[in-house]
Parts: structure tokens; sequence; C-alpha cells
């Protein structure tokens, strides 16, 4: 919409506007550091997600494997429920629905993170319980014999050990969850996709626009992946493995 | 060491979960337009990432005469008037059509925008309006839109005819999609039409039965003060110099 003086764009102040380039290039050139600032937000929403959902699925996994068969079942209810609810239907239930009947008003950035960790949640839950389960039963057994409690035995001998185990499945969940953070721009959160669009409608140059998004997000995932990978290899202790 | 280092980093990532949600609570009450940056030229985002457009101009002279903050919200066309209602935004300044269906919802502001629909085909197509709804045709238009709502009762409901109507995101993808052939032509507003025109190898065919209709501005049934002075700040708008200089920047270029 007219270029405005003063203001030089990305492209020119790099190439200047004498060298040309195809107008796609351009584009891209041009939208990367507004693409950029929004991969910051994707990123805000996407640890902050996992660190919400590790918060509440931690206790979880200890409940559902060492809680009381009532705890047990809530637990399963409440997993199922949020492993059930599509993405986008639980955004907008809570935005629009629960947000409005309580007349709380969170932003939509704030919302993102919390459904999203909800979810999260559920699933990280089931991670960590694959993860104690796998332990050697004989532990927690040995743990008592030492005098010590159920809580503390969980707390420093179960727990510890799980935690480093289910570093794998994290960055299962960390891929999953970059991706679906996508799907927040349906309330307004200007994570990648959202400015990828708006940036696409403006100079119709979808193709190399969602293109350098593709890219955008590979690069996010082997970011998040190789930390993991890093911090399971730096928490491991050398020569022992729980079997 | 190494479990409490863990925990320390738990907590850092759990206060910086706090701290991000009361910033986001803590932001100072102004006004929020909810816009759909998909809609050039009335709403979309500038290369610096701002909301820009001739509504957006709009709004922000409105809300500089009538002495109110104004903060732009790009967000989803589907969820703008839920939106609305559920006060997460405040107004929609983004190329709304004002609808009998729509005013049972929401109020609207004085009309400031005549529009026609019409039909958007290939460049180098040599075909009528008539000639490309024809059955077994595929036509493409934004989903949510008061075209699309027109098109699917009087054409293919009451109408009979008989080709299919696919519905997109936004009127830029089902642009796309005239450009790669996959329908034969879009139904949209005039203004983003001639905007597409100018940017694709596209051309308007003409208009295809459906009647004007007129932009507003939409706000909450409950806010009729805020309405009053939206009007009020509109009638001086179009008055002034500033309009006759938002159309040529944006509409006529």
């Amino acid at each position: 919409m007219g270029t405005r003086c003063g203001i030089m764009s990305p492209y020119s102040r790099l190439f200047g506007d004498h060298v040309r380039m195809p107008e796609s290039l351009i584009a891209v050139i041009d939208a990367l550091p507004y693409l950029l600032q929004g991969s910051m937000v994707t990123l805000v929403v996407v640890v902050g997600a996992m660190a919400f959902g590790f918060a509440l699925g931690a206790p979880l996994a200890v409940g559902q494997v060492y809680g009381h068969p009532a705890l047990r079942r809530f637990i399963t209810i409440y997993v199922w429920f949020f492993r059930g609810i599509p993405l986008l239907v639980f955004l907008f239930l809570f935005y629009f629905g629960l947000c409005s009947a309580l007349d709380i008003n969170l932003s939509a950035f704030t919302v993102a993170i919390i459904v999203l960790g909800l979810i999260s949640s559920a699933y990280q839950s089931q991670i960590f319980r694959g993860a104690i389960l796998s332990l050697p039963e004989g532990q927690l057994k040995a743990a008592r014999a030492l005098g010590m409690s159920d809580f503390k035995a969980i707390l420093f001998i179960i727990f510890p050990q799980a935690l480093r185990l289910s570093i794998p499945g994290w960055s299962n969940e960390y891929s999953i969850l970059l991706k679906d953070s996508a799907v927040t721009y349906a309330l307004g959160v200007a994570e990648i996709m959202a400015r990828t669009h708006f940036v696409a409608t403006r100079t119709y140059q979808h193709l190399p626009l969602y293109f350098a998004a593709g890219v955008i997000f590979l690069v996010l995932t082997w970011v998040g992946t190789k930390a993991l990978r890093l911090l399971e290899e730096k928490t491991r202790i050398p020569g022992y493995s729980p079997h | 060491m190494r479990r409490k280092r863990i925990w320390g980093v738990v907590l850092v990532l759990s206060a910086l979960l706090i701290l991000s949600a009361t910033f986001a609570m803590a932001e100072e009450k102004v006004y929020i337009n909810g816009i759909d940056a998909n809609f050039p030229p009335f709403a979309f985002v500038d290369k610096s990432g701002n909301p820009d457009g001739f509504d957006v101009k709009s709004l922000d002279w409105i809300a500089k005469e009538m002495k109110f903050k104004v903060k732009h919200q790009p967000m989803d066309w589907d969820g703008i008037i839920p939106s609305l209602k559920a006060k997460k935004i405040d107004i929609v300044a983004s190329g709304m059509s004002i609808t009998d269906e729509r005013k049972k919802e929401v109020n609207f502001s004085t009309s400031y925008w005549k529009i026609k629909q019409v039909l958007v085909g290939k460049k180098d197509a040599k075909i009528t309006p008539e000639q490309a709804m024809i059955d077994g045709n595929k036509i493409g238009v934004q989903r949510g839109t008061t075209e699309a709502k027109w098109i699917d009762e009087n054409l293919l409901k009451k109408g009979g005819k008989k080709f299919e109507l696919i519905q997109y995101d936004s009127a830029p993808l089902a642009i796309e999609d005239v450009v790669n052939g996959r329908i034969i032509a879009a139904a949209m507003d005039d203004a983003p039409a001639l905007d597409a025109a100018k940017k694709k190898p596209v051309k308007i065919l003409g208009g295809f039965g459906m009647a004007d209709e007129q932009f507003g501005y939409a706000i909450r049934k409950d806010d009729a003060e805020f309405l009053k002075k939206v009007n009020e700040g509109l009638k001086k708008l179009m008055k002034s110099p500033y309009w006759a200089e938002l159309k040529k920047t944006y509409i006529d270029k």
C-alpha cells in the first residue's frame, strides 16, 4: 500500500533498490524480520505451555501410578478428556465460553498458553507414567527398606530417574506443540502462521512465504530437539542405567 | 545438586509463565478494534508488521478526534463477532457489511462505504459472470461473508443452480486458486477485487446480481455511548479533507 518515505524495506537495505531479484524472493526477505518476531511469540507460547504442562503432568503421572484407586480413575478421565477434544474446539470454548462465563479477561496469548498447557499436561503425564513404569519395582521397595517414606522415595528415587527417561518423549511433545501453536491464530495470537498469512494476503506471494514459514518451523524443531538431546546427555549419569 | 538444578529450571519457567500472564492482564484499557488483516485494502498488516488500511487509518483519525485510545487487533474473521460479544474486542472496523442478521447480534455505525459484489476470473478469461456460474463449475468465496451466504441461499438453494461453492479462509486464497485454475472465478467485494487485479493476473468479470451493500463499524449492543462517539467522529471524518486522501491512498490507487 504505497512505500512510505523514509522507511527502507529490509530488502533495499541489504541489496539496494537497483539489484533486481524475483518478486517472490523480495517478498520473503522483506517479511523475514516480521516472521522471526512471530517465531519468538511461537516459542514463548510453546515453552510456556510445556512448563505449564510439566507442572501439571508430573504430579498426575505420579498419582496415576501410585495414587488411590479413586484418584487414578479421576486422572484417567482427565487424560481422556484433554486428549480427546480437538485443540481448536477447546480454544474456542475456553476463550469465548469459559472466560466470558466467569467474567475473567484473559488475553488470547495467555489463553493459548493455558489451553496448550492443559492439553500438553495430559500427554506429558503419559510420558512420565511410561518412564516411572519402566523403572524396576525393586527400587521403591529398597528405598522403603532404607526407611524412606513413600513420598520421599518417589520424590528422591523415582522422580529424578523418570525425569531423565522422559526427555526423549519431551522432544516429541515439543515438536507437536510447536506445530499445534499455529492453531492459536484463530484467537488472534500473532505467531508465525498468522503473520505469514498477513504478508501473503498483502503481497499475493503465498507459496514463497509458506515455504519460508515451513523452513522457520524446521529450524525451530531442530533447535528444540537438539537442546533436549544436550539436556539428555548432560543429565545422564555415566555408566548408570536403571536396568 | 542435580535435583536442585532441575527444580530451579522448573521454578524459573513457572515464574516466567506467571509473569507473562500478569503482563498480558495489566495492559491499559484501550478500545480494541478487531480486524481481519487478510482484507486489503481495508485492513491488512504493513511491511513492518503494523495494522494498516483504509478502516484502520479511519478509526485512528476518529479516535484522535474524539479523544479515545484505540488498538488494532488482527484476528480470524470467523471469530470476530463472538469476540465482540465476549468483550474481547470493542469494535470491528474492518470492512463489515451491514446486514439484518448481524444487526440482531451487534449495533452498526452509520455506513461509510458502498460496495458491489463482483466475480473475479483469470485475466485472459472471456466469460461473463453468468457463463462462469453454470452448473458443474467451481466458484470460490470467503467463508462467513455475506456473499457466501447470499450465493448459497439465492443462487444454489432457491435459484436451483448447480455450480459448486468452494469456501476459503480469505479472499486472497480464493484468488490464488483462480490463478491456479482450480476454480473458474471467486466472488468478493469490489475493493479487494481491484487490489487483487493489481497484484495478480486476474480481472473483474462483473457483478452477479447481489444488491449493493454498505460497510459499517460493528459495536456491542450495550455500548451505546461508544457508538454515539464513533458516529460523531465518523461524521466529522467524512467531511474532512483526510477522507478524500484516504480514498486516494487506499482505494483508487
